[in-house]
């Protein structure tokens, strides 16, 4: 089976949030019942970030520019990255690479241990509370498997996200951004080609990756990558690993996203959150 | 609406959604579609991605200006300021298409001498001070000709004319309108010509004053003039998109007017790609006002009549029917509506029922109307069917004063909406309420079936997914119910006008006893009496009582005499997806009104001699022996068989008739009387101003409505400087009643807020994410503040002028998240024409809480 890709273009994307609701519908991931019990984000931006609940949002940062404002929209969710930091780190084998490059969480293998939490270098998975699970995005396997279009893509009305072939979806996104920049957009750039051994989601960043939050050079954490050494070596039972390296992951990886960003980015941290959030 | 029809001869769309993406130049000016119509950049895109530029006009740079070619900021309430500059830009620089406005445009037309703008005063010709309105009298054209009403031979065929049907029995007796041919002048030199009286009304009209006046830095300004006036190439073309950013202003109607003259220069209407695309805020608006819903029309456009002006048929079909064009037969369309209305009852003898139509009178019945009438004691029981005026209603504060002022509300919605509950609202006591207040719970869009009429009049038959919850009913089984129970009791008790609803023609229940859509979808395409067999479309309907017609415009659209009761199988729910043509008309998708056109004005996308200006985008052509279409032609372009149209006995050859719904067969650059402020735009200021009117030397439009109503309170601009604006945002839906009541969309947007600039935030101690107060001596509303660079100050008149804006989708009542109301400090002013509220543009003050 080839492997496919979600294409999401941000020169496209009118930051409807159609995507975000209907991953909530297809999905069947609650909002709260209560009465005025979300949080004001200062922006149009729905929530700070993904949640257990929330396997998919659109962000929101906007900067004055000479030329006039760059209102940037990205498109957050799973990367389904070819080298995933998630799966690497999960001492129970929930996570799993299926052919067409999707990365699955099956909920009902995992422990809630919320490794794969801090492992991703985009913090991507959350932890549900009510489940004791960790949560993220499919690229709705129980759609594709059958032939349809992830639930996001089938409900974008502008087409800003297309799926199919990644060789098809990286050409096209390669000739997106050729375009952008013959409409004088410089810093376009294409995200997901070769971070993280190549992702199955691809974003053209029409203002370039940092305007839009995307990490630049992302890569799997170092502790991660000692842990795929060590994994078949201890010979130690799930709940051994679970108990040994636990501690060591929740404090020791330390790897956040925004830290990364802020390594390869000017802008402090506090700053973009005020713009973005 | 009301800028269209005067214009063009029909007050509806020109184009269709996927039309977009034929056009050259799109330019969404009082419309923010990425926004409030995502679906639209389907079609926009697909328009740039083959090179078309997306040029966004908006007081703040919005979703849709994110994703613009080019974004130009302009003041709310500026728009005739903007569009009177660029007609200016494209006469001034030779721009406009020339073939099309001399042909097809009253541009060749003298106009009486007495005709005159005065812009020391603001005021055109005929103002009379005393009733402080226009008498009109000389804003006509100059008679060439005066040419009776032929009731008899068309000397061209040696036939019957077309207009002779009058003389058949049954038909009523009227005196039959002339026609007044006027003057022209094809030099177009004429001082009094239309031509040159719109180059000398907007000489005024320069960039300096224009970005003066609207705040759009000049070269901003030229460059969207540049990019747009290109489509006035004739092969191009260009597109407008608006909405309520257009109409929701005093002078609204002649904001659409001012698009539709721009589009006449550049020879955009008509055309694939072109047009003035009305995107409606609601499904099914477009078939809303189709229905008759306003108070001042009737069903398919036809006007209700006045008491005083239309005392009987005769007199109502002589003023409304004109003496040449298309709307001559006009007799036809209102017999049959009668005929529709009271069956049987109707007949010659009575005047078909004329005198049980409802009349207006001098009360005006528009939305803001009837709430002046409740604190007049004129009205005292009120039914809102899934309108929720507490929310959305102009200075809705006093909107909800006034519902406790009622004797009885029927409130029929989905949700238990503010309006249903509106003695709950804060500021009220509920003990002094005295109102009786009845809910009666509705069924949504997907546990009814019937059509709806998207703004591109695509009118798409929709059918029943799921029954209703509980005791919720669809709108034609309450309707149904409400119907039947009257009727019993005017039945047994009699009362005043009691006719008017026993005799009510009502053949809409099936055998089951049940209210059935499919009959009343019948009785809206239209039928011949004698038989009940529906007709093929409105050419077969006639004066003589003969045919019933509900809607004419629609007829057509569900006539498949085989299956009458099946909505598969009517042209409205057909779902075939061919394009032949690739320009995206879909003929076999559902039917578009009138006649199942897709572009309405399509003779004016060839030039004179029929050759199309554009081949790629062709819609009509005459190959020099017949007539080749890609859609159905809008002119009359054959003689068929009267016993069977499909066999068509010669063809008409290209004349230059292209707008066949006018008089005069001519789109009106100059409008003569048609609207109430005015043949030609002209810019006044917004009812509430932060600045002095520049362009001349009136202030508001002389004609607005409500202006003087108590309740308006209006906004002092020393101590309220501050523009304000509402809008509506993608995750939530008018005044909230559904979205708000649905979780995920409560979670996109979860709170009120308004949107202030970073300098005007400096200004008054403001910090993102702040609670503030936006107020007015209307009302006082707290929210929170998003400050943006999205929003800037305007430099108007050398000064500084800020705006803010709010969506106005939040309220008390809801399931997942309440906030302050907008509309408590809108004001309830309206359009001179329309009187639709001016909610997007007026005065408040904003200071931290």
């Amino acid at each position: 089976m080839a492997e496919n890709a979600i294409l999401y273009d941000s020169s496209k994307c009118s930051a409807c949030k159609g995507c975000q609701v209907q991953c909530k519908q297809w999905n069947m991931m609650p909002s709260s019942l209560g009465m005025n019990t979300s949080e004001f984000t200062g922006s149009y931006q729905s929530m700070p970030d993904l949640n257990g609940d929330t396997r998919l949002m659109i962000e929101f940062r906007e900067e004055e520019k000479n030329n006039g404002i760059e209102w940037a929209f990205s498109r957050r969710s799973c990367f389904h990255c070819t080298d995933p930091a998630c799966m690497a780190v999960c001492p129970v084998g929930a996570y799993s690479k299926l052919e067409d490059g999707t990365v699955k969480l099956d909920k009902d293998k995992c422990i809630g241990c919320k490794y794969c939490n801090g492992a991703c270098p985009f913090e991507i998975p959350k932890y549900r509370e009510k489940f004791g699970v960790s949560n993220k995005c499919t690229l709705c396997d129980d759609r594709t498997g059958m032939g349809r279009e992830p639930a996001c893509v089938q409900t974008c009305p502008a087409a800003a996200l297309t799926y199919g072939p990644r060789d098809s979806m990286l050409t096209a996104g390669k000739a997106r951004i050729a375009q952008l920049k013959t409409e004088g957009y410089g810093n376009a750039e294409l995200y997901g080609e070769t971070e993280m051994g190549g992702m199955h989601v691809l974003h053209v960043a029409k203002y370039g990756l940092e305007a839009h939050g995307l990490v630049r050079g992302a890569q799997t954490p170092p502790m991660v990558q000692l842990l795929d050494l060590i994994k078949p070596l201890t010979g130690l039972g799930i709940v051994a690993v679970a108990g040994a390296l636990g501690i060591s992951f929740l404090t020791g990886i330390g790897y956040k996203r925004d830290e990364l960003a802020a390594e390869v980015s000017p802008a402090p941290d506090a700053e973009k959150e005020e713009v973005s959030s | 609406m009301a800028g269209l029809a005067p214009s063009f001869g029909r007050g509806a769309m020109t184009n269709h959604f996927c039309d977009f993406k034929n056009a050259d130049v799109i330019m969404a000016i009082g419309s923010n579609n990425a926004e409030n119509h995502p679906v639209t950049m389907a079609w926009v895109q697909e328009a740039r991605a083959k090179g078309a530029k997306y040029v966004v006009v908006d007081p703040r740079f919005t979703r849709s200006a994110a994703l613009a070619d080019i974004y130009a900021p302009l003041r709310s309430g500026t728009d005739i300021a903007f569009f009177g500059g660029l007609m200016k830009y494209i006469m001034d620089k030779d721009l406009w298409q020339k073939e099309y406005v001399e042909n097809y445009t009253n541009a060749t037309y003298l106009v009486n001498p007495e005709y005159a703008f005065d812009d020391a005063t603001g005021l055109f010709s005929s103002w009379d001070d005393a009733t402080a309105a226009y008498s009109q009298d000389n804003w006509t054209y100059q008679v060439a000709e005066e040419k009776p009403w032929n009731s008899g031979v068309d000397p061209k065929t040696g036939k019957p004319a077309a207009t002779s049907y009058v003389t058949a029995p049954g038909v009523p007796k009227f005196p039959l309108p002339s026609s007044k041919v006027a003057k022209k002048d094809p030099t177009m030199q004429d001082p009094t010509c239309v031509w040159q009286l719109m180059k000398a009304h907007y000489a005024r009209y320069t960039p300096e004053l224009v970005s003066s006046v609207t705040g759009c830095p000049q070269d901003k300004l030229l460059e969207v003039y540049e990019v747009f006036a290109a489509s006035g190439a004739p092969e191009k073309s260009g597109t407008i998109l608006y909405a309520m950013g257009q109409t929701q202003h005093t002078y609204g109607s002649q904001n659409v007017r001012a698009m539709a003259v721009l589009q006449m220069l550049l020879g955009n209407i008509g055309v694939a790609g072109g047009g003035i695309n009305a995107l409606r805020g609601e499904a099914n608006v477009q078939g809303s006002t189709d229905m008759g819903t306003l108070a001042n029309t009737w069903p398919s456009y036809l006007s209700t009549p006045v008491a005083s002006k239309h005392p009987d048929l005769s007199t109502y079909l002589s003023l409304e029917t004109p003496g040449s064009g298309y709307k001559t037969n006009a007799p036809k369309w209102v017999v049959s509506l009668l005929k529709e209305f009271y069956g049987p009852y109707a007949t010659a003898e009575n005047d078909y029922a004329f005198d049980m139509m409802p009349k207006l009178n001098k009360t005006n019945h528009t939305h803001i109307g009837v709430f002046e009438s409740i604190q007049e004691d004129i009205v005292k029981g009120m039914m809102c069917w899934g309108q929720n005026p507490a929310v959305g209603g102009p200075n809705s504060s006093f909107e909800r004063e006034m519902l406790g002022k009622l004797d009885w509300l029927l409130a029929v919605d989905l949700w238990e909406t503010e309006t249903a509950q509106f003695w709950k609202a804060p500021g009220i006591d509920p003990a002094s309420i005295q109102t009786e207040v009845y809910m009666l719970p509705a069924a949504g869009h997907y546990e009814k079936q019937g059509s709806i009429s998207n703004s591109g009049r695509w009118i798409q038959w929709r059918w029943k997914a799921i029954d209703p919850p509980g005791e919720a009913k669809d709108d034609l089984e309450i309707m149904h119910e409400l119907y039947k129970k009257l009727k019993a009791l005017y039945d047994a008790d009699g009362g005043p006008n009691a006719e008017q609803l026993t005799k009510l023609h009502w053949p809409y229940e099936n055998a089951e006893g049940l209210a059935d859509i499919t009959l009343v979808a019948q009785g809206m395409n239209g039928y011949t009496v004698a038989d009940g067999k529906l007709v093929s479309n409105f050419t077969k309907l006639a004066a003589d009582g003969s045919t019933a017609c509900g809607v004419w415009i629609y007829s057509g659209y569900f006539n498949n005499n085989d299956a009458p009761n099946d909505a598969t199988k009517q042209p409205t729910g057909s779902r075939l997806k061919d394009d032949p043509s690739g320009l995206g008309l879909y003929p076999k998708w559902a039917f578009a009104w009138p006649v199942n056109r897709r572009v309405v004005y399509n003779r004016a996308s060839a030039d004179v001699a029929g050759k199309p200006w554009n081949a790629e985008k062709m819609l009509v052509s005459w190959d020099g022996a017949k007539w080749v279409n890609n859609d159905v032609p809008d002119f009359a372009f054959k003689v068929a068989d009267p016993k069977d149209p499909t066999i068509t006995l010669s063809w008409i050859p290209p004349n230059n008739t292209a707008f066949l719904m006018q008089s005069d067969g001519s789109a009106h650059l100059y409008g003569l009387n048609s609207m109430k402020e005015g043949p030609f735009p002209e810019h006044y200021e917004p009812f509430e101003s932060p600045t002095k009117n520049l362009m001349n030397g009136g202030q508001a439009n002389p004609m607005l409505t409500f202006g003087k109503s108590a309740s308006v309170r209006p906004s002092d601009p020393k101590k309220y400087p501050i523009v304000c604006t509402t809008y509506r945002l993608t995750e939530h839906w008018q005044t909230g009643g559904m979205t708000r009541n649905i979780p995920w969309l409560v979670e996109a947007m979860p709170h009120m807020f308004v949107e202030i600039s970073e300098e005007l935030a400096k200004e008054k101690g403001i910090a993102n994410k702040d609670r503030v107060r936006v107020f007015n001596d209307r009302g006082d509303i707290e929210m929170y503040a998003i400050v943006t660079p999205r929003f800037k100050p305007f430099l108007c008149d050398g000064k500084t002028v800020h705006q803010v804006g709010m969506p106005w989708h939040w309220g008390y009542a809801s399931g997942g998240s309440t906030g302050a109301i907008a509309n408590d400090i809108t004001p309830n002013v309206g359009d001179a024409n329309t009187s639709i509220p001016e909610y997007k543009a007026f005065l408040v003050n904003v200071e931290k809480v």
